[in-house]
């Protein structure tokens, strides 16, 4: 699955997405959990105006100095005898990935979690090559075996699926015969998966984040997946996303903190691992040889512009679960593995405006999501600045709406042109009208009036008002 | 022996070009960051405070919380083995579990000690095993977390692969939070001294919440946790 | 006090009670009212669709427009936070930008003023019934105001407030999101009246007309017999 999950047209989707009260519910129930236990865990830190600033603080001095930490870190992995490959698109990533499997004539590869491999496209990559790839994040499982859907959340991928449905699946696909409860449902995963992490040749990791300093990789989840695709196949392979590692292990834990807190309100999640090289000298788990990818795919190209900020980003989805747009129309709608406010700035800049032009209007610009941020990505304000870039530089505006916003320009500076257009508006809006309100309104307003009713313009503008009151005319 | 690194002048550079500046690949020093919120957490708490905040956060984490001390630990751990339904055990090799007398215990039901040498055989033991027993090198308080190094004496399999994990918390190991263990990691990278390949921060349990955000407890990792305090340790 | 009233074009075209509530209050606290003529629109609508270029003409006409004012209050969270977001817009504009910084600085939302400026929480208004609070999205993140207008209404005799479940969440409104978006916009103002309705209040506050406008639109389409009042009217009940 590269970045793009869909080719339905976005409109279809969101009508796909509004319509599926299943998804919808489970979208809001979660939202509301994770809204409550964010802010306790937020509260109970306390100063978390100065964490977000010290976040904020170190991402943005990692980015401007990518280079320095990016070799620091190519430095100490492979003093600790790790390979570094540095990958410019997602192709050469998920090539470089598929050579050293062949090479080790592995068959079967255990992964945990990780968006960036969902972005360089590499489990159908490997797939091609005949190689047995197992996700093994009880979420990412569920979509595989369920025929590769697509994730809708970044931290849960299986969100808008029900147990109903994942017990239908696991009926159909692995002969599950119990019942629907989780904890049942979880145990036959957990058999199964046992078997592929003892047997698999290759592990694959994703990376929270890198450190600079020791040439490690942190890692974070509540399952322990990652923990057991690191400690028992022969081969470890970690990709990450450039921009996703930190100066030293006092940075690690601050991120870390930050991390845990805003995506699922927990202080710490049940294993944070720092992995260095691969196994020591005497070792008996742990992998012969470790690999790690740093993927560009994109981002550098975000570097020194306006939208540098995006690339702080330590994917906790405080965001989506903020977002109230996310929660009527769901991941899915989004058509993009990032779903949500930062999806709709990330994508854009990672797929094209081609594919993802109209995620940046899928905001009401509340600011929810930039409140929700760790990191203080200022995710409105880049959703806004997107619209400027369509609107300038891709020219990929409607016609009308164009000339609609020139005549505002034009209006609205001019208090002659303004005055004039007001006093025409109650008469121009006549037609439509029934007593005060408008119900079936033209244009651009046929939206709107679906739902609900627009009101008529005000039969004396205030401004008329006032003039007439202070020159003594009509009684207010 | 050192690893190799590939395209690294040509990626580098990019981004160096793309932030508009030449490339830099040394000189930079971290900055003192503006906010330090981090070393506000439990300031000021004494041994005992941590001790308490330790005990609550298991509350959050699933995780069993005995205090007991050097004299009653033996006792206390097979109590412990006992109620986890005893089956075979796998420890590190570690000093400690002699320091502490814990020998009588282990052998009386049925120890396996890591021995690097064994190989493979370790691997299969732990998977077969029901109770994987460590000692804690640093303890957080506000998370409830045990940190473990690895070593060839240390598997990583112990605290992943049996169905339980029990571990072993020396009263002077808790500190307030991940902070103070990222100190003493770093001053320990200082000193020159190599990172252990594997480092984990393990709190409680393994779980998950990814069916209908419903959380259950025991996923890939163990299923129930344990942690025994020794306060006089 | 001299005040410099921006109506808004929201409230200038479409709610013109809002507006002379605001006169009528604000004159009642001692404060003598001007409104200047040229004042148009904050450019929102058009700065937020990504037409800055368009908005800035009509952003250097309110710094013009309010050039000589001493404060400047708007009924409105939303072009109160558009006022303070033009410093940044026309950061290294010499012409313009210690002009926007200025306007910036004098700038009020109308709840805020009173609490904060005037140094009133007590207006003395007398409002008789129960209601709840539509906490807007610009007002609360964007301008930061977040105690003040439940300062105010908790002073209003008479005045009983419920509080909104899910309170945090936006309505919907978003300007030109509604039409342009309008199905998801539809979907969640539906959400928000539900949440309304469950209070079993007879009567919904804000403080921004967008977002009382969009609210107010489905309440009546809904056919739904609670009444939707910008904070400015419930303050000027007397």
């Amino acid at each position: 699955m590269a970045m793009k999950t869909s080719s339905a047209k976005f409109k279809d989707r969101v009508d796909e997405g509004i319509h599926n009260d299943f998804m919808r519910l489970a979208v809001s129930s979660a939202q509301e959990r994770l809204h409550g236990r964010r802010l306790t865990a937020v509260d109970e830190l306390g100063s978390w105006e100065d964490w977000r600033s010290l976040g904020e603080e170190i991402r943005q001095h990692v980015l401007s100095n990518l280079d320095f930490y990016l070799h620091q870190l190519a430095e100490n992995v492979s003093k600790r005898g790790g390979h570094v490959f540095f990958a410019e698109t997602a192709e050469e990533a998920s090539g470089y990935i598929k050579d050293v499997i062949v090479k080790k004539k592995a068959k079967k590869v255990v992964k945990s979690k990780s968006m960036v491999t969902e972005e360089i496209n590499l489990n159908a990559t490997l797939e091609a090559v005949g190689l047995d790839v197992v996700e093994t994040d009880l979420g990412e499982y569920i979509l595989q075996v369920d025929d590769h859907d697509p994730p809708s959340h970044i931290v849960a991928p299986a969100l808008h699926k029900n147990k109903e449905q994942i017990r239908d699946v696991f009926k159909e696909k692995l002969a599950y015969t119990k019942t629907e409860n989780p904890e049942e449902l979880t145990a036959h995963v957990r058999g199964i998966l046992r078997k592929d992490f003892l047997s698999a040749d290759v592990g694959i990791t994703g990376c929270n984040f890198a450190i600079a300093e020791t040439g490690s990789i942190g890692l974070v989840t509540n399952e322990g997946n990652a923990d057991l695709v690191t400690a028992l196949p022969k081969t470890q392979i970690t990709v990450m996303g450039m921009e996703r590692l930190v100066p030293t292990f006092d940075e690690f834990e601050v991120l870390v903190s930050l991390l845990t807190r805003s995506a699922v309100g927990q202080r710490l999640t049940s294993y944070i691992t720092a992995l260095t090289g691969p196994r020591d000298e005497g070792d008996v788990d742990g992998p012969e040889e470790f690999h790690l990818v740093i993927v560009d795919n994109g981002r550098s190209s975000i570097l020194g512009t306006e939208f540098q900020s995006v690339l702080q980003c330590i994917r906790c989805a405080a965001c989506i679960n903020v977002c109230p747009v996310y929660r009527q129309v769901g991941g899915h709608s989004y058509g993009s593995i990032y779903p949500g406010p930062i999806g709709a700035v990330l994508s854009p800049l990672l797929g094209g405006y081609d594919d993802f032009k109209e995620l940046p209007y899928a905001s009401t610009l509340c600011a929810a999501c930039t409140d929700a941020c760790p990191v203080k990505i200022p995710l409105h304000d880049l959703l806004r600045k997107h619209r400027e870039v369509i609107v300038e530089k891709e020219k990929m505006v409607p016609f009308s709406e164009k000339m609609a916003m020139k005549a505002f320009g034009i209006g609205a500076a001019s208090p002659m042109l303004y005055k004039f257009g007001s006093k025409m508006a109650p008469s121009a809006m006549s037609p439509f009208k029934t007593g005060d309100i408008i119900s079936k309104g033209p244009g651009p307003l046929k939206t709107w009036t679906e739902s609900r009713e627009f009101p008529a313009p005000s039969k004396e503008s205030f401004r008329d008002w006032f003039k007439n009151r202070e020159t003594g005319g009509k009684p207010s | 022996m050192t690893g190799t690194i590939q395209n690294e002048g040509t990626f580098l550079n990019k981004i160096a070009k793309n932030l508009g500046r030449a490339p830099i690949t040394k000189g930079i020093t971290r900055p003192v960051w503006k906010h330090a919120p981090q070393f506000e957490v439990l300031k000021h708490a004494t041994p005992d405070d941590l001790v308490n905040e330790l005990q609550e956060q298991c509350k959050r984490v699933h995780t069993q919380f005995h205090l007991t001390d050097s004299k009653q630990v033996a006792h206390l751990l097979k109590q412990v083995i006992e109620e986890l339904g005893n089956g075979q055990l796998i420890i590190p090799k570690d000093d400690r579990f002699s320091d502490y007398q814990l020998f009588d215990v282990l052998n009386e039901k049925g120890v396996h000690v890591w021995d690097h040498q064994a190989g493979k055989k370790n691997i299969e033991l732990a998977e077969s095993a029901n109770i994987g027993i460590t000692f804690s090198e640093i303890t957080l308080a506000e998370s409830a977390t045990v940190v473990l190094f690895s070593s060839k004496n240390h598997g990583r399999s112990i605290s992943f692969l049996p169905a339980c994990h029990v571990s072993i918390i020396p009263k002077s190991t808790i500190v307030p939070r991940m902070t103070q263990a990222a100190a003493a990691i770093r001053s320990k990278v200082n000193r020159g001294e190599v990172v252990p390949s594997c480092i984990n921060f393990i709190t409680g349990p393994s779980n998950s919440a990814d069916i209908e955000m419903d959380l259950v407890v025991g996923v890939h990792g163990p299923i129930k946790a344990v942690y025994i305090i020794v306060e006089d340790k | 006090m001299k005040v410099t009233l921006f109506a808004t074009c929201l409230v200038d075209l479409f709610q013109s009670n809002v507006g002379k509530a605001t006169v009528e209050l604000l004159e009642r606290l001692g404060c003598e009212i001007d409104f200047p003529e040229s004042q148009i629109c904050c450019g929102q609508p058009a700065y937020n669709s990504g037409y800055t270029k368009e908005s800035k003409e009509a952003m250097k006409k309110m710094i013009q427009t309010f050039e000589d004012a001493e404060y400047i209050v708007t009924p409105s969270g939303s072009c109160a936070a558009m006022f303070k977001e033009y410093p940044v817009l026309f950061k290294g504009d010499a012409e313009w930008e210690t002009k926007a910084a200025a306007l910036a600085a004098k700038t009020y939302e109308l709840t805020q003023f009173i609490v904060n400026v005037l140094k009133v929480t007590d207006v003395g208004a007398t409002f008789e019934g129960k209601a709840t609070y539509h906490t807007s999205c610009h007002m609360t993140r964007l301008l930061k105001v977040k105690e003040a207008p439940a300062i105010l209404l908790s002073h209003v005799k008479g005045l009983e407030m419920t509080p909104l479940p899910d309170a945090q969440n936006c309505c919907g409104f978003g300007g030109t999101f509604s039409v342009k978006m309008g199905d998801i916009s539809g979907q969640m103002v539906e959400e928000k009246v539900c949440n309304i309705e469950d209070t079993g209040a007879d009567f919904l506050i804000g403080g921004d007309a967008g977002c009382l406008m969009n609210i107010g639109g489905r309440i009546q389409r809904k056919g739904q017999p609670i009444k939707v009042l910008h904070i400015a009217e419930v303050l000027n009940s007397i």
